[in-house]
């Protein structure tokens, strides 16, 4: 029994350190912050305010209600397919009015939500902070899906051959180890403005004009109609595309990543056994094929973590954004974090920046519970 | 795997544009800072005559040297905490029986989530108050640029999925010839983690050396100021010395990539723990 005791004494006392820093820079700021964001604090604590930061940040707290049960219901049409789905083995004895039902609860949840709710908050929102949800919208889904399946080729690439493979896991290595401000220095110069910029250099040898980079706020599809003749757009075309600006930062992003993903990748694949891959040489699979139902499926956990940890990275992003920020992009790069920096650097605002953080904090989390749900059931963990 | 002849030439053709996207901005990063002043802004590939000078004006002209020892004395403090304080409670979470264990476990895994962000500003507060309630210094020094950063869920979790995997034979070993579990932690379990340790301390080293907003944010003085804020500060000055600016760029870099080829074997063994199950 005193032996037991000990073993638990020495156990925890093992572990203080880490649990003393860990809880002190990491989990206390959390509770920190929400309390930081319920005062009007500039370097002091000053008067309490409840939530009005909060509503001065997502809005007119009435438009709530529907975004909420918009939610709700996309939610319940959700739990109602995946019930349908294991209830009947066959989707052809599902009845139509069934499908209808579901259908039409997901579009009034839509509607709902969408309409009612978040247009309303939006409109009554803080806009640097719904500005920062698009950027970062822009920056996940502009960035995750090309660097997992850019990772994935050259991950099976690699795996495929044997000679040289060192030197180019090495290679492709490089730059995620490299500092994150030294290569962004690099790569400014690449997407500068100028002439005779490589990324301009690269763009003139198609015969295509020159482009501002970084220093170009205007979206990615205005550039391409501007490009094929037409002279004036529609404003909402550079609202809801990335500007130039972005998707020069996220193809920096991707040339940082892509080495990392492709090395936990490799690790991955080569951990399938090898008899998959005889048996179905035995049935005569196609390289495709075999690609397609062994390869894949077995790696699938691989790339849910790395999923995972590249959602919860671009939201976290702010490095690499604030290092490649110029100012003719305005607001179009400024993706949540740095909305939130500015309100400490420039405003010195630690209550409203704090009231920021914490739904970026709120937001993250429910996307990280939202992925779990969604993709991990896809995963397959064999037996 | 058996591969044909042009299936071959196909894979390596395909890797080699992977490598050299990949590699071409460190070549022009290295070439670049090798030229003059024009021939950097002209953009030509190779420069006529390799300039020297630029590293010796880049190093002068940006405080290179403050701010290098500035870099490597935080690195080092960071890293040789973030391994003894990972590796304590790694020890207890993998292979010792005790109340909470899940619980403590999945707490340290939940700080992953948490945005620079959101514990920038509490942090500051928390670090302004120990500034004025201890007796050291913390703002301006190098306990508010380190202290806060030696202990990393990332880091615990790799060392925790290590250790697991150690055979339970050993243990059995040592206790028998009498060791209890400290004993046993530094005399056979270090020696066995060296991937994972060296993997560890490379990201740990990587990330102090990536530090930007936090040091901003406790230090107004270039006394105690990372070298990601020399060059930061440098580039911004020095806009259209791209030559100067590609030299500051490589000093910042050796050093990292010096590690890591030194390491570079454990390395690759220990990130690839990092993606399994387990």
């Amino acid at each position: 029994m005193s032996t037991r005791s000990r073993e638990q004494q020495l156990a925890w006392g093992l572990l203080a350190p880490a649990l003393v820093v860990l809880g002190a820079f990491g989990l206390f700021p959390i509770g920190y912050a929400l309390y930081v964001s319920l005062h009007r604090w500039r370097i002091k604590k000053e008067a309490v305010v409840g939530f009005d930061h909060y509503v001065r940040a997502l809005g007119d707290p009435h438009y709530l209600l529907p975004f909420v049960a918009g939610v709700g219901l996309v939610w319940a049409a959700y739990r109602l397919r995946a019930a349908l789905a294991t209830g009947s083995s066959e989707r052809s004895l599902r009845p139509l009015y069934v499908r209808i039902v579901w259908g039409a609860v997901a579009l009034l949840g839509l509607w709902v939500g969408l309409a009612q709710g978040l247009s309303g908050l939006v409109e009554t929102g803080d806009p640097a902070l719904y500005n920062g949800f698009k950027v970062t919208f822009f920056y996940a889904v502009g960035t995750i899906p090309f660097q997992l399946s850019l990772a994935t080729g050259l991950a099976y690439l690699l795996f495929k051959i044997t000679r040289a493979r060192g030197a180019f896991r090495t290679l492709f290595f490089l730059p995620y180890i490299t500092p994150i401000i030294a290569s962004a220095v690099v790569f400014r110069t690449i997407f500068s403005p100028h002439p005779s910029s490589l990324a301009n250099r690269f763009w003139s040898v198609w015969g295509l004009e020159n482009q501002r980079w970084l220093y170009e706020s205007k979206s990615v599809v205005a550039l391409l109609l501007q490009g094929a003749g037409f002279a004036s757009y529609p404003a909402w075309v550079d609202s809801i595309f990335p500007s130039l600006a972005l998707t020069s930062i996220i193809l920096y992003n991707i040339w940082v990543y892509v080495g990392y993903d492709t090395v936990i990748l490799l690790a991955g694949l080569s951990a399938i056994p090898k008899q998959y891959y005889e048996a179905a040489e035995m049935d005569g699979a196609g390289e495709w094929q075999v690609f397609r139902h062994i390869t894949l499926p077995l790696v699938s956990p691989t790339l849910f973590f790395l999923s995972m940890v590249a959602v919860i990275g671009t939201f976290k992003a702010f490095n690499h954004v604030y290092i490649l920020r110029t100012p003719g992009a305005r607001d179009s790069v400024d993706v949540l974090s740095i909305a939130i920096f500015d309100q400490v650097f420039e405003y010195h605002n630690a209550g409203y920046a704090s009231a920021m953080a914490f739904v970026l904090f709120i937001a993250i989390l429910a996307l990280t519970l939202l992925q779990n749900r969604l993709l991990g059931r896809r995963v397959f963990y064999g037996d | 795997m058996a591969t044909r002849g042009g299936q071959a030439r196909l894979i390596y053709c395909g890797l080699s544009v992977g490598g050299l996207a990949a590699g071409f901005p460190f070549a022009w990063m290295l070439l670049a800072s090798f030229m003059s002043r024009g021939e950097s802004l002209r953009r030509v590939l190779l420069p006529e005559r390799v300039q020297w000078d630029n590293y010796i004006e880049a190093w002068q002209e940006a405080d290179f040297g403050l701010y290098f020892e500035n870099s490597l004395i935080i690195a080092v403090l960071q890293v040789s905490g973030t391994l003894l304080f990972s590796l304590m409670a790694a020890y207890p979470l993998a292979r010792m029986q005790f109340r909470g264990r899940d619980v403590v476990f999945t707490g340290v895994l939940a700080t992953l989530m948490i945005p620079e962000a959101v514990t920038i500003v509490p942090n500051f507060l928390v670090v302004t108050w120990l500034h004025r309630n201890t007796p050291f210094a913390w703002l301006n020094s190098w306990p508010a640029l380190t202290i806060p950063f030696m202990a990393s869920a990332f880091s615990i979790f790799l060392l925790r999925q290590f250790m697991r995997g150690l055979p339970n034979e050993l243990w059995d070993a040592a206790r028998i010839e009498g060791a209890g579990h400290v004993r046993f932690l530094f005399q056979i379990a270090v020696p066995l983690c060296r991937a994972p340790l060296l993997t560890v301390g490379m990201f740990t080293f990587i990330g102090s050396w990536n530090a930007l907003a936090w040091p901003l944010l406790v230090t107004n003085t270039p006394d105690w100021r990372p070298i990601a804020v020399g060059l930061q500060q440098f580039a911004s000055e020095a806009g259209t010395e791209i030559h100067l600016q590609m030299a500051g760029a490589v000093i910042a870099t050796a050093p990292v990539l010096l590690a890591y080829f030194l390491i570079q074997r454990e390395f690759t063994e220990g990130i690839s723990i990092s993606g399994l199950k387990g």
